[in-house]
């Protein structure tokens, strides 16, 4: 631990020189945020659907034809009655189930029964769009019933999902960057030939950026209640402490990263190598659930993934700390992993 | 040539005075040090001894293994085989001892641009554990050895070449170390500052301090007290700048040195080193230097220079260059 508080105070000196990378640092994400919340629209298609056709007319086909027309809907599926439908939503992939009641040729305002999986509030909405347009011209009602996420808010769903990824993208970088830098300027190998601790090093590096992932993950909280009106279910204490071991496992992958970038350029560029399968697999953006088994496998070590279950059973569901321990555990099990990989070649790329 | 001997070699410079301390103790004690990357032999047993209060001169070509040994000796860098003590510790066992007792300042300037002179050297003076009044007592020191007074609030990117050094030596001795390695200290950096800074090397050499200097020039080479030339991984040879010159292999018995001002001087070296009177012959500046027999007959030497302008032979001393390029040559002629 020897040097430890001279590297914190030099590292927090470093941060406030470099004013520029750490408002941009703490902006970027803040603009994403505005992005992913107001702007990006998911065009999302084709969505697995059950169909329970208790009609079995001609109107009855016609009208799953037209739900099918509008290419938002694949109603590929039937199920005898609603109950088995409602089981295929509740464990499958399905995300919609249409009931036709028997009867629905001969009404004047026949009606359907709709069930929407709204965890993903994305599908959710389409969903519902399908069903206005599709029944819009023979006045056929959908009465939808929305099971998880009732108002279907897409703030509701990427807010706690970006509080994950913006602190892992800040984090990353931030400390690849502050340890490439100081073997770019060769200071050290000036600190290699001091009496100063690995362990005082690192950690005096780190923890100054484990400080700003904090004050992000607080800044995107704050933007995510005012601006989205996104608030915390559960414990917010419970969440800080259980995100504890995901800026842990941010900042030994960004130590790791340091051991392989030669400057600063390639330590960017790792970075975002490492960003694109968290964005794209850990279930961010795209439910992990459809995802072929090779890919939800490498999934499975992404400190991301797990981190979102944390994040979005803390917010979303109010889901209580010690149901969310055991991907602590897992968040944990990595970050060691990392730190143990990562201080082992930090120690060779000195020589 | 002698290798690896020349006990006491600081006691014949005259701006240092070792003899205070009463013996003379090593700083440095380097047993059949070797150190290999892969098949490559960075650094071929190398023995070697430099005394405490000396300043020794550590010389080679780029690649012959310098920064090796260096980085050995500062526990940067584990040897293949040998020993080396280091203030009286072993680099490999008490490296943490080593790295307390010695100060480090290297080639390319290794202290944080963005930092202040002040906030610099007291972040090197926490790494090594310096802190409240003692800390800022020796700031205040080291500050007004190398006069950096004026600059201490600015960031030490804006300092030119020459303070910026002054800084890196003021943060190498914050923690007083006994020994302090400089790697190339004045590369770079315009001859007055070069000039100014080695006053500062010869003013902590008496005050006992041991400097393990790298350089490329041969002034610099010609102010240290004791001098290791180390060529292709091994130590060439070793002794104090008159000791080398006076080396059979450089001097060799019943040889002068003359110096001839010859215009244009690279025609004039053709026509010289065709003669059989000349042993040797190297340009150096606008002159050309000779190695001939004492009996040599001057008029014939002169008359090969016929058609162009000569000046007057002019005998010299070898320098510490033509010791290097005689004891050079006849390794890659062998």
């Amino acid at each position: 631990m020897n040097g430890y508080l001279s590297v914190v105070r030099k590292e927090i000196v470093h941060l406030r020189r470099d004013m520029t990378t750490l408002v941009m640092a703490l902006l970027l994400p803040l603009i994403q945020v505005m992005l992913y919340g107001y702007a990006i629209d998911f065009d999302v298609r084709h969505i697995k659907t059950v169909v329970v056709d208790q009609d079995r007319s001609r109107e009855s086909r016609e009208y799953v034809r037209k739900l099918r027309a509008t290419q938002y809907l694949d109603p590929d599926l039937t199920a005898a009655s609603e109950s088995d439908a409602a089981h295929l939503v509740q464990i499958n992939d399905v995300k919609v189930a249409v009931i036709i009641p028997p009867g629905f040729s001969r009404t004047a305002n026949p009606q359907v029964g709709v069930l929407i999986d709204g965890s993903d509030s994305q599908v959710a909405t389409r969903a519902r769009m399908a069903f206005t347009s599709a029944g819009s011209s023979e006045g056929v009602q959908a009465r939808a019933n929305v099971l998880f996420n009732p108002n279907m808010r897409t703030a509701t769903f990427m807010i706690p999902g970006l509080i994950g990824l913006l602190m892992q993208m800040i984090t990353v970088s931030l400390t690849s960057f502050s340890l490439v830098r100081e073997r770019e300027q060769g200071t050290l190998e000036q600190l290699m030939v001091s009496p100063i601790g690995r362990l005082g090093l690192m950690l005096g590096k780190l923890t100054p950026y484990a400080g700003v992932a904090l004050f992000e993950f607080a800044l995107i909280l704050m933007f995510g209640y005012f601006l989205f009106d996104v608030s915390v279910a559960g414990s917010l204490l419970g969440l800080i402490v259980l995100s504890t071991p995901f800026i842990l496992a941010n900042l030994a992958l960004g130590l790791l990263i340091s051991t392989f970038a030669q400057n600063q350029a390639q330590a960017l560029q790792f970075a975002m190598l490492t960003l694109m399968p968290s964005v794209l697999m850990s279930g961010f953006i795209f439910p992990r659930d459809t995802m072929p088994g090779a890919i939800y496998l490498i999934s499975q070590v992404l400190p991301l993934t797990h981190y979102l279950n944390i994040v979005r059973g803390v917010i979303v569901r109010g889901e209580g700390f010690f149901d969310l321990l055991p991907s602590a555990g897992v968040l944990l099990l990595i970050s060691s992993l990392l730190i143990l990989v990562s201080t082992r070649r930090f120690r060779k790329s000195l020589a | 040539m002698r290798a690896g001997g020349g006990q006491g070699g600081g006691a014949s410079c005259p701006q240092i005075d070792s003899a205070k301390e009463g013996t003379v103790v090593s700083a440095i004690e380097i047993q059949s040090l070797t150190r290999k990357f892969g098949d490559f032999t960075a650094v071929d047993s190398l023995t070697l001894d430099v005394a405490k209060g000396s300043i020794f001169g550590f010389l080679g070509p780029n690649g012959s293994g310098k920064s090796t040994v260096i980085r050995m000796l500062c526990g940067l860098l584990e040897p293949t085989s040998g020993d080396a003590k280091v203030n009286g510790f072993d680099v490999v066992k008490e490296s943490e001892k080593v790295k307390r007792s010695i100060g480090y300042m290297s080639q390319a300037f290794s202290l944080y641009r963005d930092l202040t002179v002040r906030e610099n050297l007291d972040f090197f003076g926490g790494v090594y554990g310096l802190k409240g009044t003692h800390l800022n007592e020796r700031r205040d020191k080291v500050v007004e050895l190398v006069g950096l007074h004026p600059y201490l609030d600015r960031r030490a990117g804006q300092l030119s070449g020459g303070w910026k050094q002054r800084l890196a030596l003021a943060a190498s001795l914050i923690h007083e170390p006994d020994l302090v390695f400089l790697d190339e200290p004045t590369a770079g950096i315009d001859p007055v500052a070069r000039r100014d800074l080695w006053d500062l090397l010869f003013q902590l050499a008496g005050e006992g301090k041991t400097l393990f200097v790298t350089t490329h020039y041969m002034d610099e080479a010609e102010r240290c007290s004791d001098i290791a030339y180390i060529y292709l991984s091994k130590l060439m040879v070793r002794g104090t700048p008159a000791e080398l010159k006076a080396l059979p292999e450089v001097s060799p018995p019943h040889t002068r040195r003359f110096a001839i001002a010859v215009d244009p001087p690279a025609r004039g070296l053709m026509a010289l080193r065709g003669q059989p009177q000349i042993l040797d012959a190297t340009l150096v500046e606008s002159e050309i230097h000779l190695l001939v027999p004492e009996n040599v007959d001057l008029p014939r030497v002169k008359k090969a220079l016929d058609g162009l302008h000569v000046g007057e032979f002019r005998p010299i001393e070898p320098s510490l260059e033509d010791v290097f390029v005689t004891l050079t040559r006849r390794i890659a002629s062998q």
